[in-house]
């Protein structure tokens, strides 16, 4: 099964294995799962309309369950869903976060972010429905925890397991053929702000055995990185954040920058912005990508 | 006329004197912290070397630009109050900064800055002149109508970035709009600089052939066309000096506030209030406001980088209620 085309190569790079990733954990789509178990738990009293309110819950919860027992996913997981687990959230219907929408969907378990947890709970009790706050993930362990929380709350804890086993086999697999020298290497988008220590990406790129420089920044999460400090820190590589939006935006041209293009020419990799952005245990596949993607890189870089 | 006091060479040579030790300290001042020793021997040493591409391609384009650019806004915002003989008069209030920041947008809400990285300023010096122009067609007949026309205008080009960013692309272009329309001389590269240069210098030059028009028109419109003053060519000349200038400034930094309405104020109690004894001075001040500025951003310790419109605007807001209250008090 095509899970997901994780990283835009460097120009004239190809790797068609690290393309095609199957968890090793089983199948990742719950309609594959054995029809029985969805039946049997309307019995056992699992929710069978669950609504989510945010991104990375909606990711979640479509590997999770069967899309019949979902009520509704948010209509910003579309380009996520395509990029990680393309078709699977087919014939699920889509909310926008308003009240109405809980109301109108009437949905038994509703799956909220943080900022969306406090409209949710005023409005559980009128839907009759459960509401269960998800935490932002930073790292793997949050991961971890998160995916038994929703996996607990929905009904499937064992589907949850399967899915952190198979996330954590590829984590002691990356742990284990870990090059000797890591790569120096920051995620830098132009501009704005990049993530240091305490983040998703910054696990991410540790586990694919590179080392973020941001991460020694004085404030750790996000802080801003300067073409400056760019130049100063000379990393090895940067990674620039890929989203599956099809518009045109101005860290195209920022990253252009002439510096950029003499200095980091074929260094500048994308990644995925949705398997860096909600932690799920697809966030190995992605470190595995990142891994090969090191791996390679041109070994010499360009003089100054 | 009323002699008005004359300090105007004293001005020029102390501003002149501020400006090289401005661009030295904004030389030395960055995130990175290099020793000045470190700087000079990177000059010396082969290169390319650390030191010497951080001074040779983001620390000297970046002091350049902030000059240019203040000096531009300095220079528009005395051309402006001389033209219509109003003291809160800026380039922002003829719908100029607008026009350009529209276009600016423009060129990156529709992928031309993606295929052309240099369409941000192009589209931006249209967006400058196309505002410029609407507010001299709709305001040709008098100095009221033109501030009326150029207030219609800027509200449309708000309307229009509005509407932009309504519908961005993506919630990243909306980000990147609203951060970009903050305004910044961080990290712009030669190509950029030298592609507005000529557009700047333009505007420039077509403002550098108003002062004897905009000090005859002191004495009253019906006056200064009585002693020869063509009124509709001294008008399209600020314009299109203002358009040209601070539109291309604009398309490079964004929209930056009150320096043009700063400055005139700031060196008027030096130089006197003759239109033509102001405009240099006020030129070469905004330069180094804008660029101290900009060091003053470099040099606050915030985690993420202060954008240069929204300091200008914190110092400048308080300086436009003053300025409000003052002149209510010298009016009847």
């Amino acid at each position: 099964m095509r899970l997901a085309r994780f990283l835009v190569w460097p120009a004239g790079l190809t790797l068609a294995g690290v393309l095609f990733l199957t968890p090793a954990g089983g199948t990742l789509r719950p309609s594959d799962a054995p029809a029985a178990g969805a039946t049997s738990a309307t019995a056992h009293g699992k929710p069978m309309r669950i609504m989510s309110l945010m991104l990375c819950n909606d990711l979640l919860l479509l590997m999770l369950v069967p899309p019949e027992r979902i009520a509704s996913i948010t209509y910003l997981a579309h380009d996520a869903v395509a990029a990680l687990m393309p078709g699977a959230d087919r014939g699920v219907a889509v909310n926008y976060g308003t009240a109405e929408d809980v109301l109108l969907q009437r949905p038994d378990l509703i799956l909220a972010g943080t900022y969306s947890a406090a409209m949710a709970r005023k409005l559980a009790q009128r839907a009759g429905a459960r509401v269960v706050e998800v935490p932002a993930t930073n790292s793997f362990e949050d991961i971890r925890r998160v995916v038994r929380q929703v996996g607990a709350a929905v009904g499937e804890p064992e589907r949850a397991d399967i899915l952190l086993a198979g996330m954590d086999a590829k984590l002691a697999r990356l742990s284990a053929e870990r090059a000797p020298h890591p790569l120096r290497v920051v995620a830098w988008s132009g501009g704005g702000s990049v993530p240091g220590r305490g983040t998703l990406t910054d696990a991410i790129i540790s586990a694919a055995g590179g080392e973020n420089i941001a991460a020694k920044l004085p404030d750790t999460r996000y802080g801003s990185f300067g073409l400056e400090e760019l130049l100063a820190a000379r990393p090895d590589a940067i990674l620039q954040g890929e989203t599956r939006w099809t518009g045109p935006s101005l860290r195209d041209s920022q990253t252009a920058h002439p510096l950029i293009e003499r200095y980091w020419r074929g260094r500048v990799v994308g990644y995925p912005d949705a398997a860096y952005t909600c932690g799920l245990p697809q966030s190995a596949d992605a470190a595995l990508a990142l891994r090969a993607v090191f791996r390679a890189l041109p070994a010499e870089q360009a003089a100054w | 006329m009323v002699r008005t006091r004359g300090y105007t060479y004293q001005t020029l040579c102390v501003l002149l004197l501020l400006l090289p030790a401005a661009f030295a300290l904004s030389l030395a001042i960055g995130r990175v912290a290099l020793p000045f020793s470190e700087l000079l021997h990177g000059l010396a040493a082969p290169k390319p070397n650390l030191a010497w591409l951080i001074l040779a391609e983001l620390r000297i384009p970046r002091t350049v630009l902030a000059l240019v650019v203040g000096a531009t806004l300095g220079l528009g915002g005395a051309a402006l109050q001389g033209l219509l003989r109003n003291p809160l008069a800026e380039p922002g209030l003829l719908g100029v900064s607008g026009g350009a920041a529209l276009g600016a947008v423009i060129a990156i809400y529709f992928g031309l800055a993606t295929a052309f990285v240099l369409a941000i300023p192009l589209l931006g010096i249209a967006g400058a002149l196309a505002a410029g122009a609407l507010t001299f067609l709709f305001g040709r007949s008098g100095t009221l109508t033109l501030i009326l026309a150029g207030a219609a205008v800027s509200g449309l080009a708000g309307a229009g970035l509005s509407l932009a960013l309504n519908f961005a692309p993506s919630p990243y272009a909306a980000y990147e709009i609203t951060t970009w329309l903050l305004g910044s001389v961080a990290e712009r590269d030669w190509a950029q600089i030298a592609l507005c240069m000529p557009f700047i210098l333009a505007g420039w030059l077509c403002l550098a052939f108003t002062p004897r028009g905009l000090d005859l028109l002191t004495l009253g419109e019906a006056q200064a066309e009585s002693l020869g003053v063509n009124l509709s060519l001294l008008r399209a000349q600020v314009l299109a000096g203002v358009a040209l200038s601070v539109g291309a400034a604009t398309a490079m930094a964004g929209a930056i506030g009150f320096v043009g309405l700063v400055a005139p104020h700031l060196v008027r109690p030096f130089v006197g209030h003759q239109p033509s004894r102001i405009l240099l001075p006020s030129a070469l001040f905004g330069a180094l406001l804008l660029l101290v500025t900009d060091i003053a951003i470099r040099v606050l310790p915030t985690s993420n980088e202060l954008k240069l419109g929204v300091l200008t605007s914190l110092i400048g807001t308080p300086f436009f209620f003053w300025l409000v209250l003052h002149l209510r008090r010298l009016s009847p």
